[in-house]
């Protein structure tokens, strides 16, 4: 057993450091420590399935397929291009509306979903007042974050917390909502001033904006209809899940088949599409947590935490809430809340409390750490990839600068209230 | 980077619906194939989409039209031709000549387009143009009937 116990924690290390590192494929690294701890016998091939889980998964899958099918209609174009007539091309005002569209895209929607969808419209806006990106990207990429730590479905951390706890969606927009909205707005305002300069445009440039057509973004427009109907569908099927006695993963996957059916797309196109690395990364991340759990690593961290908080709730959410947000402006916050998410289990096992605030440090942490680095979420690394496609470069110093310190802000805002509203 | 590319599509996408385009995407697969003979590159591209429709392009030593075909067999048909008479040709005294012939012949049709889609040029220069053309013509016919004939497996498509 000693032994198994210091295997299984080494090939955990390994993987988690081969991760960080990142200079191999995270997917095929943390593939390769899962199976390890089967081939090693740590945990048997039925044990390790039993650790997936298939509810984060099948949500996962389900709101791909939604998204997938969705976005070939051209909607998110439409709206996008419709929000900047409407500003009148007014860069300050596009900003603020594409912000807006993103924070609720993103909390539907998973952020990096959302910003392979706002960064193209805001590219060629961009383009079009003849004006640098990076005053308009870097605020979405914020926005993209924070939007996604509303709900059960926004980030992939809140629908790991979700699935593990029980906690719905109704639950996450309740207890996270309020506080999300006041950390857009103070971002949003912090940028109104920070940013001022670059929101410039000319008269002419402005006039361009409003020559764009909308209509013109529509593809499909029968599959406009069935997809905005499906995602409403889906919205509400998610607000009653708990009520109905559902997964959250049923409320997907029910819906994305049904799309599927109606919208007539090409079932192998839409299939392709689904991010599979991203989905074997979750499946092995799940199973290498579940030998350390095997094992009774878990079991030993919950109980040092104890002692060391003393089972004081307050201490420890706090402790949970900054550590979270510090970790994953610098580590991917999947394998991250993966590992918290047992260890936080066996707290509440063992000290006997109820830890749900500690679930809410967890999601906040996690999800608003990630605006921390240029690394810090997979948002983040999508975009400046792009601009590099685009011929910009948005630079690690340039990004920590700016996205840093707000992100002590919004760890800030959110340790207040948690402490005065939560607690 | 598959999801990076459909960031670029969108954009492209957009941009070009507001000039006016219908845009389809069509999910396909590009293979590049690279021959060597006697120090000559040879490079044809080929797409292959889910509809069973080819497209072909040879690309080195100089570029030839785009073609659709619908069947497998046909593409790698034209290459085996195609390929062949290169191989044949290598063995020629003028095959650099009639490389270098090719691209200046490429050359010169993107030089006329540059000439027609941004100058407004006078009609006696288009008709010395196609003057020039007919002789070129001409001689190329004339080349045919002196010539002997070095390949055999089909015949000619445009003489």
């Amino acid at each position: 057993m000693q032994f198994q116990l210091i295997l299984a924690i080494g090939v955990f290390i390994v993987t988690y450091l081969l991760i960080m590192s990142e200079k191999m494929n995270r997917t095929a690294v943390a593939m390769v420590g899962a199976f390890l701890m089967v081939v090693l016998n740590i945990e048997g091939q039925e044990r390790a399935l039993h650790y997936v889980d298939f509810n984060t998964i099948g949500l996962l899958v389900g709101m791909m397929i939604i998204v997938n099918i969705m976005k070939k209609s051209g909607i998110f174009q439409y709206v996008a291009i419709k929000a900047a007539k409407i500003a009148k091309g007014d860069p300050w005002k596009i900003i603020l509306y594409f912000c807006t569209i993103t924070a609720f895209s993103s909390a539907l929607l998973d952020n990096v979903t959302t910003v392979l969808l706002i960064v193209p419209v805001t590219l060629v806006i961009t383009d079009t007042l003849d004006l640098n990106p990076i005053p308009f990207l870097v605020p979405e990429i914020l926005i993209a974050n924070i939007g996604g730590t509303a709900t059960l479905i926004g980030d992939p951390p809140n629908i790991m917390i979700g699935s593990a706890t029980g906690l719905g969606f109704l639950d996450f927009v309740v207890a996270l909502g309020p506080v999300v909205v006041v950390i857009f707005f103070i971002t949003m305002v912090i940028f109104k001033y920070g940013y001022k300069m670059h929101y410039v445009a000319t008269d002419e440039n402005k006039m361009k904006i409003l020559r764009l057509d909308e209509k013109k973004a529509i593809k499909d427009p029968i599959l406009m209809k069935k997809s905005i109907g499906v995602l409403l569908m889906t919205v509400l099927g998610f607000v009653l899940h708990q009520s109905m006695g559902y997964e959250s993963a049923t409320i997907a996957l029910f819906a994305a088949s049904v799309l599927l059916l109606i919208s007539k797309c090409d079932v192998e196109d839409i299939f392709i599409e689904i991010e599979w690395a991203t989905i074997f990364f979750f499946l092995a991340l799940f199973i290498l947590v579940g030998a350390l759990e095997e094992v009774g690593v878990m079991e030993y961290l919950a109980s040092k935490l104890l002692t060391v908080t003393g089972g004081n709730m307050t201490m420890t959410m706090i402790v949970i809430l900054w550590v979270s947000a510090i970790a994953s402006s610098v580590l991917d916050n999947i394998p991250f809340v993966a590992t918290m998410i047992p260890l936080i289990k066996n707290y509440g096992v063992m000290s006997g409390l109820d830890v749900t605030p500690l679930w809410w440090a967890l999601a906040l942490g996690a999800c608003l750490g990630g605006n921390g680095t240029l690394v810090g979420a997979s948002a983040n690394v999508i975009v400046s990839g792009l601009l590099a496609r685009h011929g910009q470069k948005l630079s690690f110093g340039y990004y920590f600068k700016i996205g840093f310190p707000l992100m002590i802000v919004s760890i800030a805002i959110s340790t207040v209230y948690l402490v005065v509203f939560i607690i | 980077m598959r999801k990076m590319m459909n960031a670029e599509i969108m954009e492209h996408d957009i941009k070009l619906r507001q000039m006016g385009a219908d845009v389809y995407v069509i999910n396909s697969k590009m293979c590049f194939v690279v021959f060597l003979v006697e120090n000559t590159e040879i490079a044809y591209v080929y797409n292959i989409n889910k509809k069973g429709r080819y497209f072909l392009e040879r690309i080195k030593p100089y570029p030839l039209a785009l073609r659709e075909f619908d069947r497998e067999e046909d593409v790698i048909n034209i290459i085996e031709i195609d390929l062949e008479q290169f191989k044949n040709a290598t063995h020629s005294h003028n095959i650099d000549s009639f490389i270098e012939i090719n691209q200046n012949f490429n050359r010169s049709i993107r030089k006329f387009e540059d000439l027609f889609l941004y100058f407004n040029v006078p009609k006696e220069t288009a008709d010395a143009i196609k003057s020039r053309l007919t002789e070129i013509d001409e001689i190329i016919d004339a080349a045919k009937e002196t010539s002997d004939r070095i390949y055999f497996k089909k015949n000619p498509d445009n003489l």
